[in-house]
C-alpha cells in the first residue's frame, strides 16, 4: 500500500484562452494536515476542483486515490470514494435538520425511493457528532446554528460517509479565535484517526500550527512542497509570490487638520454600542477589529443601510439625519463595501453605466435626459486617473479583473465628490500590484481634502496605510492609537478581548507576514 | 401531530379556526357534517393540483400550466370513454392512463425546465398555450356530457364509504402519499434540499435536474389524477371549466406558508390553505354575501398573508445576523 | 463596429420575413382591409405588452395588468354613463389604474414582497373590485367621440390608436434609455443591493415602474373600451400571459436587468402577424395560441443551444478567477 492517499502528478486544465493548471503536483499522505497555498489565481480552486470533480483535468495528468486511479467525474463520485470538500461557503441546507444535513447526498442520486429510516438516519448522525465531541441538538434546524456549528455539522457528513480525505478551504475565515481552537482539535482528532486534511487557508501562522506538510502554487504552476520543519514564512512569502513584498510601516506622523466628521454615541441593538470617535482632515483613520466585531455594521449605519437606533454624527460642522444610504449620498458620504460583487457593483452592466449611478442625475441636458456625452467623458477621465484597464467604458463590469472592479468602485464614488469616504476590506480579493496602487489612491484623496476611513482586518495594510487606529471588539470601540505607536501585538490583544487567553497567533486578523491575500 | 405545531402552519390553522368560529354564528349550517363533507369534496381538485404545486414551489419554482395540464387529460379521458365497456376494468384503465398522460405533459415541462434551463414560468406560459389551445381545437369548445360514460365510473364517482365520498379518499390518498414521499424517500427530501440550497445540493451530489424533472412529472401525475375527480366531481368535461385554476391553487399554496423564495412549504400547510380559501368561499355563500365580493375578500387575504410572511422572514434575518454585543464597557 | 447583428434586429428580421411569408402564402393578408385591422389591433395588445416589459426589466412581473386596464375602463365607462364628459372620464380611467399600480408599487417596493405573489394577490382582487362594482355585467354606451380614439383615423389614413401607440413606444424607449429612472431600472434590475449600496432609492424606481405600467395599462383600456364600445370585466384578459410571452421573446430577461422597447414590439408584431395570418387562413383561433406557445418555447430553446457554446466559455472562465 502507498504511503500516499492522494497522488495528483502532471496535472493540467486549460480553459478557453486560459491555462489555470499547467502541471501541477500534489500528494498527500495517510493521516497528514497538508497544506494548499498561494495567491488568489495561483490554482487552488481550480486543482480543488478537478479533485472533487467539477473539472476534469486535461489528459496526461496522473490523478490516484488509495493507489488507484481515481475515475472521479463529478461530485458524488469524490465523496463515494471518501473524498468530502468543505468550502468556505459551507454546502449546507438552511431548511433541514442537522440529522438530514448530515445524511443528505447518501444514494439520492441511484436509490431516489429509497425510504428514509428516520432512526437509523439520527443514530448516524448521533454516533458522528460523539466522535467530533459536538452536542448539538440533531432535529435542530442548521438555519438556527452559528457559522462554527454548522462547519462541524460538515465535518461531521464527511466522518459520515467515512471519507479519508477532507478538504476545508479557508475554514476559520468566520471564526472567533475560541471556535479556531476548537476546529484545530477536531483536526487533530481526525489526524489520530488517520484522516488526512488538505488545509487551505490565506493565515500562514495558521498553517505552521496545523499541518505537517505544505504544497506551494503560484500562476498555475508547482512551486513545491515542503514539510513544516524546513521552511519558515519568510522563504513561503518568497515562494508564493517569487519575490520578497512586506508593506512598509506607516512612520511618518500626519499633518492632522481640524476635526471633519464625528460620530457621538451611536448604537444599534444586536450590533454595536456607544460608538464615538472623530476624524481629522488629513489622516487616514483605520478601524480594526475581527469579523464578527461590529465594523462593518458600524460603517453601513454611518452610510445609512442599516439605520442606527441612537446616536448623532456631524460632518464639517454640520448635524446630519441619515436614515438611507440616499441621504448619505447626498450629505457627501460614501461607502465602499467589502462584498464588491454584490454590493459594490451591477455586475452585468457597463462600466460607465456603475460608474456614473450615484451622480447620474447631475448629467443630465436640458430636456433632463442623460447626457451621453458627459458621462463618457467623466468616465473616461476616472478610467484614466485610475489607471482602469482595459480602458473600455462600455465592457461590462464582470469582464474586469479583482484590482480594476474596485477601481471602478473607487471612481463611482470620486464621481460623486464625497467629503467623506469609508471604505471597507479595500484590498480583499485583489493581486498585490494592485493593492499599492489602491493604498496610494487613498492617501491622495485624503490629500485632496476627503475623509477617509479604512476599515481592515490585515494588520500590515492598517499599519502601512493609517494614520490612526480605532480597533474594534464586540460591538464596541476598545481602543484607540497613532499608528507610529502602534505595533500588531497591541492591535491583536485589545481586538480579542483577551481576558487571559494570550493565543494571537490564531485570530483571523492577520498577523505580521501573512499580509498576503492567498 | 407535532407538524401541526410548527409556527407557519399553526397560524394558518388559527385563522381557519376564527373564520370557521365566526362563520357558524353567521349560519347554523355551517358547521354540519353535511356541510364539511361538500366543501371538502367541491375542493379535492385544487387540493390535489395544490399538493403537487407545493412541490414546485419549494424548489422555487411555479407552473401556471397546471389548470391546463388536467383540462388536457380531463378531455383525453372523455374520448376514451367512447372506447371503454361498461366494466370496472374501464375504471382501472382509466387510473392507469389518466396519470400516464399526465405525466407525459408534466415531464415536458420538466424537460424544459431542467434540461434546456427555460425559466420555468417562461416554460409553462408556453405550455399552458399549447395545451390550452389544443384543447379548445380538438373540442371545439364542446362540453362532453355524461352519456358516453361508462356507467361504471358513474358508479364508481357515486361510491360513499362510511358517508363519505370517494373523491374524499381519492383526495386524502393523494396528500398522505405526497406527505410521505416528502418526508420518508430520498427523492422527497431533495425536493426540500435543492429548494433550501441549490448549490449545496449539487456539492453533496444531488441531481438537480432529476429532481426538477420529478417535480414537474409528479405534478402532471397528480394532474391525472385531478382530471378524474373532476371528470367524477362533475360528471361531465368542460374544455374551459378549469380556466385560471392555476392561480386559485398557487394562491393555496401560497396562503399554506410554502415560500417563493424555496426550501419552505408542507403538505399540512397546503392543506390548510386550501381549506382556508374553500371555506371563505362557502361562507360567504351561506352569509349571501355577493359572490363578487369573495375575489375581493380572498385577493386581500393573500396581499395580507404574503406581506405578513415577508416581514416576519426580514426580522428573522436580521435577528440570525445580530452579533453578541458586549455589555459593560 | 461590431457587424454582428442585435438579438433585437434579428428578431425584426424574422418580424419582416414572417410579414412578407404571411403576405406570399396567405390571399387577402396585403389587402388593405387587412393591413388595416392589423393596425387598429396592435395598440392595445402592444401597451399592456410594454408595460409588462418594464415590469419584467426589474426582475418581476405584473400578472394584475389586465384586471388595471379593466379596472381603469370600468373607471371612464362609469363617467361617462353618468354624464361627464369624455375628458374628466379619461382623466379618472387613468387615475384608477394609477391608484392600482401605486398599491402594487407600495406592497413590492415598501414591503418587498415578490412581485408574482403580489400581483396575484392584487389580480383577484382587482378582479373582485371590478365585479363588485359591475355585477359582473358589461357596461356600455358612451357617446360617439369616444369611439374616435379607438376606431378614428389621423388624416384620414392612421388610426388614432395607432398613433398613441407610436407615441408611447417612443415615450418608453426615450424614458427607459435616456432618463435617469430608466438608467436605475436597468441597474435595479441587474442588482438591487448595488442600487442601494449607491444610494439608489429603490422603492422610488419600483415604485414609478408599478404607476407606469398601470398608465400603460389604462392607455390600452381607453383604446379597447373606445374600439368594442362596452367594457366588461374580462376586458383585455387574454392579453396577459401573451405579454409575458411577447416581453420574453423580445429578448427581456425574466431574471431582470435586460430587455430593448424595439424587442418587445417586434414580439408583439410578430404574435399579430401570425394570428392574423392564420385567421385569414382559416386556421381555427385556438391553434394559434399553441402556435404563440410553440414559438416562445422553440425560440428559447434555439436561444439555449446556442448560447451554450458562448456562456460555457464565460463560466469556466469565471471559475477560474472564482
Amino acid at each position: 500500500m502507498s504511503d500516499y492517499i492522494l497522488e495528483m502528478e502532471h496535472i493540467s486544465k486549460t480553459f478557453p484562452g486560459v491555462k489555470a493548471l499547467d502541471n501541477v503536483e500534489l500528494k498527500v499522505k495517510r493521516g497528514e494536515v497538508h497544506a494548499l497555498i498561494g495567491e488568489n489565481g495561483a490554482g487552488k480552486s481550480t486543482l480543488i476542483k478537478v479533485l472533487a470533480g467539477i473539472h476534469d483535468a486535461d489528459a496526461g495528468g496522473k490523478y490516484l486515490f488509495e493507489g488507484e486511479e481515481a475515475d472521479i467525474h463529478q461530485p458524488l463520485d469524490a465523496t463515494l470514494k471518501g473524498i468530502s470538500i468543505i468550502y468556505q461557503d459551507l454546502s449546507l441546507f438552511p431548511n433541514l435538520s442537522v440529522a438530514e444535513n448530515i445524511y443528505i447526498g447518501r444514494d439520492s442520486n441511484k436509490k431516489p425511493w429509497k425510504k428514509i429510516n428516520w432512526k437509523s438516519m439520527k443514530d448516524l448522525a448521533e454516533k458522528a457528532m460523539n466522535e467530533l465531541d459536538m452536542d448539538i441538538d440533531l432535529n435542530k434546524k442548521v438555519e438556527l446554528l452559528s457559522i462554527a456549528q454548522q462547519q462541524m455539522i460538515e465535518i461531521a457528513r464527511a466522518l459520515a460517509f467515512d471519507s479519508k480525505l477532507i478538504v476545508m478551504d479557508e475554514p476559520t475565515s468566520s471564526l472567533s479565535s475560541g471556535e479556531v481552537e476548537k476546529l484545530y482539535k477536531v483536526i487533530d482528532t481526525l489526524k489520530e484517526r488517520g484522516i488526512s486534511v488538505i488545509f487551505i487557508s490565506h493565515k500562514l501562522k495558521e498553517l505552521f500550527r496545523v499541518s505537517d506538510r505544505l504544497t506551494v502554487l503560484r500562476d498555475g504552476q508547482y512551486v513545491g512542497t515542503y514539510g513544516v520543519n524546513e521552511i519558515n514564512e519568510q522563504e513561503l512569502i518568497k515562494l508564493m509570490v517569487g519575490r520578497e513584498v512586506v508593506y512598509e510601516r506607516n512612520t511618518e506622523k500626519a499633518d492632522i487638520g481640524e476635526k471633519m466628521f464625528e460620530v457621538n454615541n451611536f448604537s444599534k441593538e444586536g450590533n454595536f454600542k456607544d460608538i464615538n470617535f472623530s476624524l481629522h482632515k488629513g489622516e487616514i483613520l483605520a478601524i480594526t477589529g475581527l469579523v464578527g466585531s461590529g465594523r462593518t455594521e458600524l460603517a453601513q449605519s454611518i452610510f445609512g443601510v442599516n439605520k442606527a437606533d441612537q446616536g448623532t454624527i456631524r460632518l464639517n460642522g454640520e448635524d446630519l439625519t441619515i436614515s438611507s444610504a440616499e441621504d448619505a449620498v447626498k450629505n457627501g458620504i460614501a461607502y465602499i463595501p467589502e462584498a464588491r460583487q454584490v454590493q459594490g457593483l451591477v455586475l452585468g452592466q457597463s462600466v460607465v453605466n456603475n460608474m456614473t449611478l450615484p451622480v447620474i442625475d447631475t448629467l443630465r441636458n436640458k430636456f433632463k435626459l442623460i447626457d451621453h456625452n458627459i458621462e463618457k467623458n467623466l468616465t473616461n477621465q476616472y478610467i484614466k486617473s485610475l489607471d482602469v484597464r482595459p480602458s473600455m467604458p462600455d465592457m461590462p463590469a464582470d469582464k474586469l479583473s479583482g484590482g480594476n472592479q474596485q477601481k471602478v468602485v473607487i471612481g463611482k464614488w470620486l464621481s460623486a465628490q464625497p467629503k467623506l469616504l469609508i471604505i471597507d476590506e479595500p484590498t480583499n480579493g485583489i493581486d498585490i500590484g494592485a493593492k499599492t496602487e489602491i493604498h496610494k489612491l487613498l492617501r491622495r484623496m485624503v490629500n485632496e481634502g476627503i475623509g477617509v476611513i479604512m476599515i481592515s482586518s490585515e494588520l500590515p495594510e492598517v499599519l502601512s496605510v493609517s494614520d490612526r487606529i480605532l480597533v474594534m471588539s464586540r460591538g464596541r470601540i476598545e481602543g484607540e492609537m497613532n499608528t507610529i505607536d502602534a505595533d500588531q501585538e497591541k492591535i491583536m490583544n485589545i481586538a480579542l478581548d483577551t481576558e487571559g487567553e494570550k493565543d494571537v497567533g490564531n485570530s483571523e486578523v492577520s498577523d505580521g507576514k501573512s499580509h498576503q491575500e492567498v | 401531530m407535532k407538524f401541526l405545531l410548527k409556527q407557519k402552519e399553526f397560524s394558518v390553522l388559527a385563522i381557519v379556526v376564527i373564520i370557521s368560529i365566526i362563520l357558524s354564528f353567521v349560519s347554523p349550517v355551517f358547521l354540519t357534517v353535511e356541510n364539511w363533507l361538500d366543501i371538502i369534496e367541491g375542493n379535492a381538485v385544487i387540493g390535489i393540483l395544490a399538493i403537487g404545486m407545493t412541490l414546485i414551489i419549494i424548489t422555487s419554482d411555479i407552473d401556471v400550466s397546471v389548470a391546463a395540464l388536467t383540462t388536457a387529460v380531463t378531455v383525453s379521458i372523455g374520448y376514451l370513454f367512447q372506447f371503454l365497456p361498461d366494466s370496472w376494468i374501464s375504471v382501472v384503465l382509466i387510473f392507469l392512463i389518466a396519470p400516464l398522460i399526465g405525466i407525459l405533459l408534466g415531464s415536458f415541462n420538466g424537460l424544459l425546465v431542467s434540461k434546456i434551463k427555460i425559466p420555468a414560468i417562461v416554460v409553462t406560459l408556453g405550455t399552458l398555450n399549447i395545451f390550452s389551445g389544443l384543447v379548445l381545437y380538438i373540442t371545439n369548445g364542446n362540453y362532453i356530457n355524461s352519456t358516453n360514460f361508462p356507467d361504471s365510473f358513474m358508479a364508481f364517482s357515486n361510491i360513499e364509504i362510511a358517508g363519505i365520498p370517494i373523491l374524499i379518499y381519492l383526495f386524502a390518498l393523494v396528500a398522505a402519499g405526497t406527505w410521505f414521499i416528502l418526508k420518508y424517500t430520498l427523492i422527497g427530501r431533495s425536493v426540500l434540499a435543492i429548494g433550501g440550497n441549490a448549490q449545496s445540493s449539487v456539492r453533496v451530489g444531488i441531481n438537480f435536474e432529476k429532481v426538477k424533472m420529478f417535480v414537474f412529472s409528479y405534478m402532471g401525475f397528480l394532474a391525472g389524477i385531478a382530471a378524474i375527480a373532476q371528470t367524477s366531481y362533475t360528471s361531465a368535461i368542460d374544455p374551459n371549466g378549469l380556466a385560471g385554476l392555476e392561480l386559485t391553487v398557487i394562491a393555496a399554496v401560497v396562503l399554506g406558508g410554502a415560500n417563493i423564495h424555496g426550501g419552505r412549504g408542507s403538505i399540512p400547510g397546503t392543506l390548510l390553505g386550501v381549506l382556508l380559501l374553500a371555506i371563505m368561499q362557502n361562507g360567504m355563500i351561506l352569509a349571501r354575501i355577493d359572490t363578487f365580493w369573495q375575489n375581493v375578500v380572498t385577493g386581500a387575504i393573500i396581499v395580507i398573508a404574503v406581506s405578513y410572511d415577508e416581514i416576519n422572514h426580514r426580522r428573522n434575518q436580521e435577528k440570525l445576523s445580530n452579533i453578541d454585543v458586549k455589555e459593560a464597557s | 463596429m461590431n457587424m454582428k447583428l442585435s438579438k433585437e434586429s434579428v428578431l425584426g428580421l424574422i418580424a419582416l420575413g414572417i410579414f412578407v411569408g404571411m403576405g406570399l402564402f396567405t390571399p387577402g393578408f396585403f389587402s388593405s382591409s387587412n393591413l388595416n385591422n392589423m393596425m387598429f389591433q396592435l395598440p392595445e395588445f402592444g401597451l399592456i405588452a410594454l408595460g409588462m416589459m418594464v415590469v419584467i426589466v426589474t426582475g418581476g412581473i405584473d400578472l394584475s395588468i389586465t384586471y388595471i386596464a379593466a379596472f381603469s375602463g370600468v373607471g371612464a365607462a362609469l363617467m361617462m354613463t353618468n354624464g361627464f364628459g369624455i375628458l374628466p372620464a379619461i382623466v379618472v380611467g387613468i387615475l384608477f389604474a394609477l391608484a392600482c399600480g401605486a398599491f402594487n408599487g407600495t406592497v413590492v417596493s415598501k414591503i418587498g414582497v415578490p412581485p408574482i405573489l403580489v400581483t396575484l394577490g392584487t389580480m383577484v382582487l382587482f378582479e373582485g373590485v371590478i365585479l363588485a362594482i359591475t355585477s359582473g355585467n358589461a357596461i356600455s354606451g358612451f357617446p360617439d367621440a369616444y369611439g374616435l380614439i379607438g376606431n378614428g383615423y389621423y388624416m384620414g389614413i392612421i388610426p388614432v390608436s395607432l398613433l398613441i401607440f407610436i407615441f408611447f413606444i417612443i415615450l418608453t424607449a426615450v424614458l427607459l434609455n435616456k432618463s435617469t429612472w430608466g438608467r436605475r431600472v436597468y441597474m435595479y434590475g441587474s442588482n438591487d443591493i448595488a442600487t442601494m449600496f449607491s444610494g439608489v432609492k429603490n422603492s422610488k424606481v419600483l415604485m414609478k415602474v408599478y404607476l407606469y405600467a398601470s398608465l400603460l395599462a389604462a392607455v390600452s383600456a381607453i383604446i379597447m373600451t373606445s374600439r368594442y364600445n362596452s367594457v366588461k370585466v374580462d376586458l383585455g384578459s387574454s392579453y396577459l400571459l401573451q405579454s409575458v410571452a411577447a416581453a420574453v421573446l423580445g429578448g427581456t430577461d425574466i431574471h431582470g436587468g435586460y430587455g430593448k422597447v424595439m424587442g418587445t414590439i417586434y414580439a408583439v408584431l410578430i404574435f399579430q402577424f401570425i394570428r392574423n395570418g392564420l385567421n385569414l387562413m382559416d386556421v381555427h383561433s385556438s391553434l394559434v395560441d399553441v402556435v404563440i406557445g410553440a414559438i416562445l418555447i422553440i425560440v428559447l430553446t434555439l436561444n439555449f443551444f446556442s448560447d451554450k457554446f458562448s456562456r460555457r466559455k464565460a463560466e469556466s472562465s469565471s471559475e477560474k478567477t472564482a
